[in-house]
């Protein structure tokens, strides 16, 4: 059964929230990469739990919008369900697993496997929005070194990981560079999805709700990612591995023991895109 | 019919999104626009956008022959303060206003610090005509290849904002607004060049 909470405001939050969380999402567009501070107002879920890129969908969302919120991939998993509950409930729009059907689509450590398209938003929840926060933890600091694009710290970290382990030894939120100006965080997605930010043709917004930073990269802007010549980037490589349930290569996929025979398998990381890829095998099938 | 203080400021924001993620983008504002119903010296979608942006929190400016009752009545209906040229967050230019007062407010304007380079203005400017066209094309984040439009703002705007601009993450962000509700916005990221049409 559907309740819409009429006690609260259309998405939850007041007017004033919003505007100030809006004036931050457009400084962020105009400042590709750049963290721009933002109040962050308190949530109904904890900080640490998707607050800032809730935070950007409510301020986003219209009676219009078509929802979709993944957590790892995963439409169904314990933080994306009550993510959506929140949204569904304060605002009564409707809400889609499929990646082509959302106008916002609010992602926890993913890219969809299905291209987005230039009708859509894509919001990213960050944990951590600072890339230099590993070895300086002073904030005033790291913004200096922003202002300055002083990023020596930023190459050192990986030159540091590639002599002591051979390679870059990040798995995921792999520093990129924004329009050649800002190094950003492109939040804990899998180095697989880094390619996806660069000239994307939906606009990407990211918001760090206990960290209090939105920031973005808008349709069509260059994000490479942080890479030396002799050691290039390497996205996680799942050659010759396809999915067990749905057969698919060349995508983001789980490693996973099956208990009985101890043997290890692999399946897609993005559900909606496994479903929708047996769902149509079905369909072929029974025609 | 009312302007919806939640739902039209809504979708008026979301158009403020998609022009100023991907400049070059025309939207239209007057489905919003026709629902304002108060009656002053500025365009209805100026409201909207004052309304979409403004409260109690933020500065403006107002550069107009009618400064006064603009200014009176933003802060009325927002709440936010006015004040100088060189220190509002939003600065209103209203069609009355001169080239030459276009060019002092575009040099005045505060274009934020390396350290905050948020903390600059945005430039509400209100035009003739803001449409598709060959006169200006327009490169930069946000867009493919290139875009085309025209604007009918005359004066020496575009070198004296490429000069303001000149040292990026600095600058100041533009959005233009015609008698016809379209908006256009060119953020500090976007180069302009005069096209010479042989």
């Amino acid at each position: 059964m559907m309740t819409t909470a009429t006690a609260y405001n259309f998405a939850f939050f007041d007017e004033g929230s919003k505007r100030e969380i809006r004036r931050a999402t457009l400084k962020a567009i105009s400042i590709p990469g750049y963290q721009v501070p933002f109040a962050s107002r308190e949530m109904p879920i904890a900080r640490g739990w998707g607050t800032g890129g809730l935070q950007l969908t409510l301020s986003l969302v219209g009676k219009n919008d078509t929802m979709k919120v993944i957590d790892q991939g995963a439409d169904e998993s314990v933080n994306a369900v009550n993510i959506k509950k929140l949204i569904e409930n304060t605002t009564g729009i409707g809400k889609t697993d499929e990646t082509s059907e959302a106008t916002i689509i609010q992602s926890r450590h993913r890219i969809p496997e299905v291209p987005l398209t230039k009708g859509q938003i894509l919001v990213l929840q960050v944990p951590l929005p600072e890339p230099l926060r590993a070895f300086e933890a002073s904030e005033l600091e790291t913004k200096k070194l922003h202002a300055e694009k002083e990023y020596s710290g930023a190459w050192l970290m990986l030159f540091e990981q590639i002599m002591k382990y051979g390679n870059m030894a990040t798995d995921a939120d792999h520093p990129v560079m924004v329009e050649n100006r800002y190094v950003m965080a492109p939040s804990p997605i899998p180095r697989f999805d880094n390619p996806k930010m660069n000239h994307s043709d939906a606009l990407i917004l990211l918001g760090a709700g206990r960290e209090k930073k939105v920031y973005a990269v808008p349709p069509y802007t260059r994000v490479v990612s942080l890479a030396f010549q002799d050691h290039p980037f390497e996205p996680e490589s799942f050659e010759g591995e396809s999915c067990k349930v749905c057969g698919a290569n060349s995508v983001f996929m789980d490693e996973l023991v099956e208990e009985e025979s101890g043997e290890t398998y692999y399946q897609c990381n993005d559900t909606s895109y496994c479903i929708e890829r047996l769902n149509q095998a079905q369909e072929e099938g029974a025609l | 019919m009312q302007l919806d203080l939640v739902h039209d400021v809504q979708s008026a924001y979301r158009m403020l999104i998609d022009s100023m993620s991907r400049p070059g983008m025309i939207s239209n504002l007057s489905e919003e626009a026709r629902k304002v119903d108060f009656q002053t010296e500025c365009s209805n979608s100026l409201i909207v956008i004052a309304l979409t942006l403004l409260d109690t929190e933020v500065t403006f400016k107002v550069i107009s022959e009618h400064e006064a009752e603009v200014t009176q009545f933003i802060n009325q209906l927002t709440y936010a303060k006015s004040t100088t040229a060189d220190q509002a967050d939003y600065i209103f230019i209203l069609q009355d206003a001169t080239d030459e007062q276009l060019q002092k407010t575009i040099q005045m304007a505060k274009h934020g610090d390396l350290v905050n380079p948020q903390e600059s203005a945005t430039l509400i400017i209100e035009v003739d005509e803001v449409t598709a066209g060959r006169e200006l094309m327009l490169r930069g984040p946000g867009i493919r290849t290139e875009e085309y439009v025209h604007i009918s703002a005359t004066g020496d705007w575009i070198d004296l904002r490429a000069e303001k601009n000149g040292d990026f993450p600095l600058g100041i962000d533009l959005l233009f607004i015609d008698l016809n509700h379209n908006l256009l916005a060119i953020p500090r990221t976007t180069q302009v060049m005069k096209q010479v049409i042989k």
